[in-house]
């Protein structure tokens, strides 16, 4: 099948760690003065009330401290924001991004192809969007959307085309700077992302896509996606990242608003590659109205350290939340992962099933909340923890929160952590597997749940993922 | 960072209370380091996530309960005659070097706040002395007290290959007006193949906050099921943990709270899995009516040198009113991949189809209800092999139910 030629390339270094020349139109100095955000909203030629927000959210991230007492977090003494690079506008002409890839300079399409984005672009999304460094250089849809009311945007060009939208849902009701830290750093020196918006009734069928390079050495990308999902509508949107590896730190803090309404489907999916001297630091998260559905589903493979527990606030009566993670830490990883789930209404559900995989050494986390409120009644969540580990170097922890306020609800909570069992690949080398197959069959069907929720080129492709992390010490 | 609770406590008060009770000087020195730690030492470890701290200690004034020079209680310790159940003045006297071993060394009395003051403080306890060989049962300390405060001390050593049974009891006497406090601290050391089992029944008044600290250490092949029961007090704060220090030793930690009108439960339930072939079984069950509020947090620790582990966690929380609430945060933290681990914990009510079941057979919805709430403590009940304990905590079980209406 020619379609995913990309995915049987088996070298990672051809396939994601190959680095290209560091060329810029612009770049921001080291580090984070009121002056830096005030040449990055300038350059970006965005309106007063922007730059006022990027302000007020570096007062706010002045004045929160690092987060370093949650127990066993990543260890982020080395995350010092004076010695990132905050924004690089790659060498692009047009604002907004191309709508051909002929027309990117050549190192960039290069970088793409062989991410392989044109090719899925092709075959199974509805539309791609792609940034490299800080701002979107790629940016395209099927006509068919865009006639239907579809907008599928880089979020800078929201906020020249879009303002009255970007401005009442940016950063205001879902994801406030003050959120946390990284929420405010975010909210300071934001650039590129994706704005999205799908009118009333609308199911956009194929997924769309946006994808994140990282090229330079110790910079820091900090793209915001803003998803309005109107009544009834649906879609899935689908992100995935990666970054050549360099000897210091890169810093991502993406930010994620999802507004799903009345009755609305909305399906977010990341399949996360980042290289691991990369900390990635993120705030996802998605207010529910009635009847509305949520679905978060991510797989963490790279990274040196990650922060991320997706959010769903259940608004409305009979909104539901679904949650699918999974993460897998190798050598010097730390997985730091989990979920967040408000109940507010009445009627609303949640189901987390998170995995968690680790091997020589890495860590594992899975850190939850479910917030049953006061009023909800007939509410339900079920949580579910798995944890799968190689070697006696690694670690795997599991610590849930749960807060119930209601007493006519359903909440239960489950987890396991084991190690690969000696059984199960006594017979499968039994039937005629080596050790190596054996190892990557069981953990193929053990992060089956979640391979089975993603279009089949993703679930190809995390598949191999996890292979490639296997190979290491497998061999 | 620390608090104005040592305002009015001194090292005269201590010296007293040591004086008094005519202790050598290594305890005598143990007490005011306790004391002098104060200044220093955080109050034992709540769960805290956004927003909320799930039981708020820092706020209590402690000062309003804590008279420590006027204790006052009634105590009763008794036992088969093949152990010795002994005051602990009367354990310095006989056994000074039995003490001083064990003394401190499997809670530190600097731990937190609450034990550094308890340490400080105490003025009566048990010590329960179960010589290599011996099988013994039903040893039974019952405490009543009668003052604003008491602070307690209990010591089990179980020596090699013996076995014993504990109950422990805690009551509130005479009224006292005001607020009032109960700290105690539990060591339990179990030798080679020694089996303890130490039951706690706390029923104090529910104007009396409430510190305790149980926690077991084995040797190899050595069992320690610690059974904690909380009925009492206004606010409870309480935890069990078990060192599994011995290749094949084994714990089960139980726990059982009801929880009324608007009482506080803060239990903690945690196992360190330090040796190889170690078992582990955490258990607890809780009710929360009216206003009440329970908080758990379960821990099972398995260490990079634990091989071959098994590790299970279950919590279950039945909610009786709309205005009870209920957190709770099982945890597993596991350095070794050759283990077995499991928890689950769930929040729920009385299940509707069970209700229906027994009203179409006739039980009046009353009966039925309260019939199922009591078999609801069934796994728990099963465990405590202590007549008395189960008997009285049954009958306080069904004197809650009696006592409410729906």
């Amino acid at each position: 099948m020619s379609s995913d030629d990309h995915l049987k390339e088996t070298d990672t270094e051809a396939r994601f760690e190959f680095k290209k020349e560091q060329k810029s139109a612009f770049k921001s100095e080291k580090g984070l003065t009121e002056e830096t955000i005030r040449l990055i909203s300038e350059d970006k030629d965005e309106p007063e009330w922007m730059l006022e927000r990027r302000l007020r959210a570096l007062r706010q991230f002045q004045e929160m401290p690092m987060p370093t007492d949650w127990p066993g977090q990543p260890d982020l003494s080395e995350v010092d924001v004076d010695e990132i690079v905050p924004y690089i506008r790659p060498d692009i002409d047009t604002r907004g991004g191309e709508e051909s890839w002929e027309d990117l300079p050549e190192e960039i399409r290069d970088t793409f192809e062989k991410l392989g984005i044109p090719e899925a672009e092709r075959n199974a999304l509805s539309g791609v969007g792609a940034q490299y460094e800080s701002e979107i250089v790629y940016q395209n849809m099927q006509e068919r959307w865009q006639e239907k009311g579809v907008i599928f945007c880089d979020m800078d060009k929201a906020v020249q085309e879009h303002e009255e939208l970007v401005k009442e849902y940016f950063m205001t009701k879902c994801v406030p700077p003050s959120d946390n830290k990284f929420a405010a750093l975010h909210g300071a020196v934001w650039s590129g992302g994706s704005f999205v918006y799908v009118p009333e009734d609308v199911t956009v069928e194929m997924p769309v896509q946006a994808y994140f390079r990282m090229n330079s050495e110790g910079m820091g990308q900090f793209e915001h996606t803003l998803i309005i999902a109107e009544e009834n509508s649906e879609m899935h949107y689908i992100e995935g990242c990666s970054a050549p590896k360099y000897g210091r730190f890169n810093l991502h803090s993406g930010g994620v608003e999802v507004f799903v309404k009345e009755g609305a489907h909305v399906q977010y999916s990341t399949v996360q590659n980042w290289s691991k001297n990369t900390y990635n630091l993120n705030t996802k998260r998605a207010i529910v109205e009635k009847d509305g559905t949520m679905e978060w589903v991510s797989g963490s493979m790279g990274s040196k350290a990650t922060m991320l527990y997706p959010c769903s606030i259940l608004k409305g009566p009979g909104a539901t939340d679904n949650h699918i993670t999974i993460a897998f830490a190798g050598e010097g990883q730390n997985i730091d992962t989990g979920a967040k789930v408000y109940h507010n209404a009445p009627h609303t559900k949640s189901t987390i099933e998170s995995k968690s995989i680790s091997k020589d050494g890495g860590r594992t986390n899975y850190r939850g909340l479910v917030h049953i409120a006061d009023g909800a009644e007939h509410s339900s969540t079920a949580v579910e923890c798995d944890a799968l580990m190689f070697d006696n170097e690694s670690t795997s922890d599991t610590m849930p929160y749960m807060e119930i306020e209601e007493s006519k609800v359903d909440v239960a909570h489950e987890a396991t952590v084991g190690k690969i069992g000696d059984e199960d690949i006594f017979y499968l080398q039994s039937r005629g597997l080596d050790d190596d197959d054996a190892k990557q069959m069981i953990v193929a069907g053990f992060i089956e749940p979640i391979t089975e929720e993603l279009p089949i080129e993703y679930a190809v492709e995390l598949n191999r993922l996890i292979e490639l992390e296997m190979e290491g010490s497998l061999g | 960072m620390s608090t104005q609770v040592h305002a009015n406590l001194t090292e005269a008060q201590v010296r007293e209370i040591s004086e008094s009770l005519d202790e050598p000087e290594w305890l005598l020195q143990t007490r005011l380091d306790a004391l002098a730690a104060l200044e220093d030492i955080d109050f034992p470890a709540v769960i805290q996530t956004p927003g909320r701290k799930w039981t708020n200690l820092q706020d209590l004034a402690f000062e309003e309960f804590v008279d420590p020079l006027t204790a006052a209680e009634e105590k009763d310790q008794v036992g088969p005659d093949e152990v010795e159940v002994l005051s602990f003045a009367e354990a310095l006297d006989e056994h000074e070097e039995l003490v001083k071993e064990h003394f401190g060394s499997i809670v530190d009395p600097q731990t937190n706040y609450l034990t550094a003051l308890s340490t400080a403080l105490f003025s009566t306890g048990t010590v329960v002395y179960v010589p290599e060989g011996v099988d013994a049962e039903d040893v039974t300390i019952r405490t009543t007290m009668n003052s604003r405060s008491l602070f307690n001390y209990t010591l089990v050593v179980a020596e090699e290959s013996s076995s014993v049974t504990i109950l422990e009891r805690q009551e509130t006497g005479d009224h006292v007006e005001g607020k009032r406090y109960y700290s105690g601290i539990t060591e339990l050391a179990v030798g080679e193949n020694a089996y303890v089992q130490y039951g706690s029944l706390q029923d104090l008044s529910e104007e009396t906050y409430n510190y305790q600290l149980k926690y077991g250490a084995t040797d190899t092949y050595g069992q320690v099921d610690i059974v904690d029961c909380n009925i009492g007090s206004r606010l409870t704060k309480t935890s069990v943990e078990a060192d599994l220090n011995g290749d094949g030793s084994e714990t089960k930690l139980v726990g059982a709270f009801y929880g009324h009108d608007d009482q506080h439960f803060d239990v903690d339930s945690r196992v360190w899995h330090r040796a190889e072939h170690t078992t582990a079984d955490l258990v607890t069950r809780g009710v929360i009516d009216d206003r009440a509020r329970s908080v758990y947090e379960g821990v099972q620790d398995v260490g990079r040198d634990a091989w071959s582990t098994s590790s299970y966690q279950r919590e279950n929380t039945l909610m009786l009113s709309d205005e009870s609430e209920a957190d709770a945060s099982p945890k597993l933290i596991i350095n070794n991949h050759d283990t077995e681990a499991s928890h689950s914990a769930t929040v729920g009510q009385v299940d509707e189809e069970d209700l229906f079941y027994m009203t179409s057979r006739g039980v009046p919805p009353q009966l039925a209800k309260n019939m199922l709430v009591e078999g609801f403590y069934v796994p728990v009940l099963e465990e405590i092999e202590v007549e008395e304990l189960r008997e009285d905590l049954q009958g306080r079980i069904r004197d809650r139910l009696a006592g409410r209406f729906d």
